[in-house]
């Protein structure tokens, strides 16, 4: 069960008609080490033209660069990120960060770390997890081109964070998954029905232990870049029956998540979350879950 | 521990206090930390806090954190005009035209910070030819530049 016919058709059943899309750069202003309007301006005199993305507050599509915005010294001095749309929401959806003990699960190459470091302003403490030591190199490059300070990275599967003695305000969970045609042009004959579900098993481990590192009333935000329901929905509907987590209402870009999966219908609460198809943006999925209280 | 720190900042005729508290060593890189982080951290860290730079072959490497925290104290430094930035973020030496300021010592053979026109430091070099001379030529070479972050990227892919 696999190729462009199968997971089309797949799409199709939940209400999406397949359609290619090209997507365009973006980047995001690390305000951590500049004012906004002086990047700007001066990625505007290097001919670099820039269009704000209307549902992020430091987001902006790059519409034309004779060079790679990659290799500018406002890059390589940490002033902007490159990172994808979509990609920039999650860590937005977090109440009050600063100061606060906040765990990065799957954290490398990093953008998102350096997107929480500038939303917490290099306050309290990040820790920043990745399974992978040849992607922690990444990370940490990223960490020190943008001024992080507030981080502290382990090698370490997230699956056994639980092996830090730590409690978390807040887990930022940007999941392992299966990814999506929009960001890899042979998707259709790379995946499997199961990888999807090798996937979603892991991350409903993962799901697991973050919720017992989580304080109660701590807050996870869960994403993927997957448009499998697998992945998404039913993860989410699993993580409310048994885990002690609750769909917290968010207002992100993005549609109102499935309760419908092929049939299955599942718990209301579960609309809540947010499924982007392939348009503006990569596919993605988030959802934002609160620890409840033991009753 | 602090001895490669304090002669690497002794290099640019500056002087920093290091809370010896706050440093910690993994291998052969050194991480200055903050107090909450201090209480937080443990020793199979794999990176933490501000990356200082790292020790090899007797020799310290600076980061670039460092050479930011440098640059915001009293020590040699020199401004360089838009196309320098450029060639030197690309690796190559300084040429005299190309430097607008200079802050501290222009001597030969001393190392001085090099920063572009808005003040941000892009790395270091040795100063080859006195900078209170008038030349056409390299007046300082490049070290260690910022554009290592983009060679760092290509060694990774």
């Amino acid at each position: 069960m696999s190729g462009k016919e199968f997971f089309t058709k797949r799409y199709k059943a939940l209400g999406w008609d397949y359609e290619a899309v090209e997507l365009r750069q973006a980047i995001r202003v690390n305000t951590i080490n500049a004012e906004e309007a002086d990047v700007l301006e001066r990625l505007q005199l290097r001919g670099i033209e820039l269009e704000k993305i209307s549902f992020l507050e430091n987001g902006y599509w790059i519409c034309k660069s004779t060079f790679s915005v990659g290799a500018t010294s406002e890059y390589l001095l940490g002033l902007y990120s490159i990172q994808e749309a979509a990609a920039q929401i999650p860590a937005t959806l977090f109440n009050d960060l600063k100061g606060k003990q906040v765990m990065d699960a799957c954290a490398a190459p990093g953008g998102k770390t350096v997107q929480l470091a500038n939303l917490m302003q290099n306050t309290g403490a990040i820790i920043a997890l990745d399974v992978k030591k040849r992607r922690l190199i990444a990370l940490s490059n990223q960490l020190e081109r943008c001024h992080v300070t507030n981080t502290i990275v382990y090698n370490l599967d997230a699956r056994q964070a639980s092996r830090l003695n730590m409690k978390f305000d807040r887990i930022l969970l940007d999941m392992p998954c299966s990814g999506n045609f929009a960001t890899d042009n042979e998707w259709f004959n790379r995946r499997t029905i199961n990888d999807v579900k090798r996937n979603a098993r892991l991350q409903r481990e993962i799901l697991a232990e973050a919720t017992k590192v989580l304080r109660t009333d701590g807050e996870i935000v869960y994403a993927t870049c997957s448009l499998e329901p697998e992945e998404n929905e039913l993860n989410i509907d699993w993580a409310t029956k048994n885990l002690r987590l609750e769909v917290e209402k968010i207002d992100c870009y993005g549609e109102k998540a499935l309760t419908n999966i092929f049939g299955k219908q599942l718990d209301n609460s579960v609309e809540n979350c947010r499924r982007i198809w392939p348009k503006k943006t990569q596919g993605f999925f988030i959802c934002k879950l609160k620890k409840r209280r033991d009753t | 521990m602090m001895k490669p720190l304090e002669d690497l900042v002794k290099l640019f005729d500056a002087s920093i206090y290091f809370d010896l508290n706050l440093i910690v060593k993994k291998e052969n890189r050194y991480f200055l930390l903050n107090e909450d982080l201090r209480k937080l951290v443990r020793k199979d860290f794999f990176y933490a806090g501000t990356y200082l730079g790292k020790t090899k072959n007797n020799r310290f490497f600076p980061s670039f954190n460092l050479l930011r925290i440098i640059a915001k104290q009293r020590a040699n430094k020199v401004i360089v005009d838009k196309k320098t930035e450029w060639l030197f973020i690309c690796g190559r030496d300084v040429f005299k035209k190309g430097i607008k300021k200079v802050v501290g010592s222009g001597k030969r053979g001393d190392y001085t910070l090099i920063l572009n026109l808005h003040g941000e430091c892009l790395g270091f070099g040795k100063i080859l030819h006195s900078l209170d001379e008038e030349y056409d030529d390299v007046a300082i070479k490049n070290i260690s530049d910022i554009g290592d972050f983009l060679r760092r990227e290509k060694k990774q892919a």
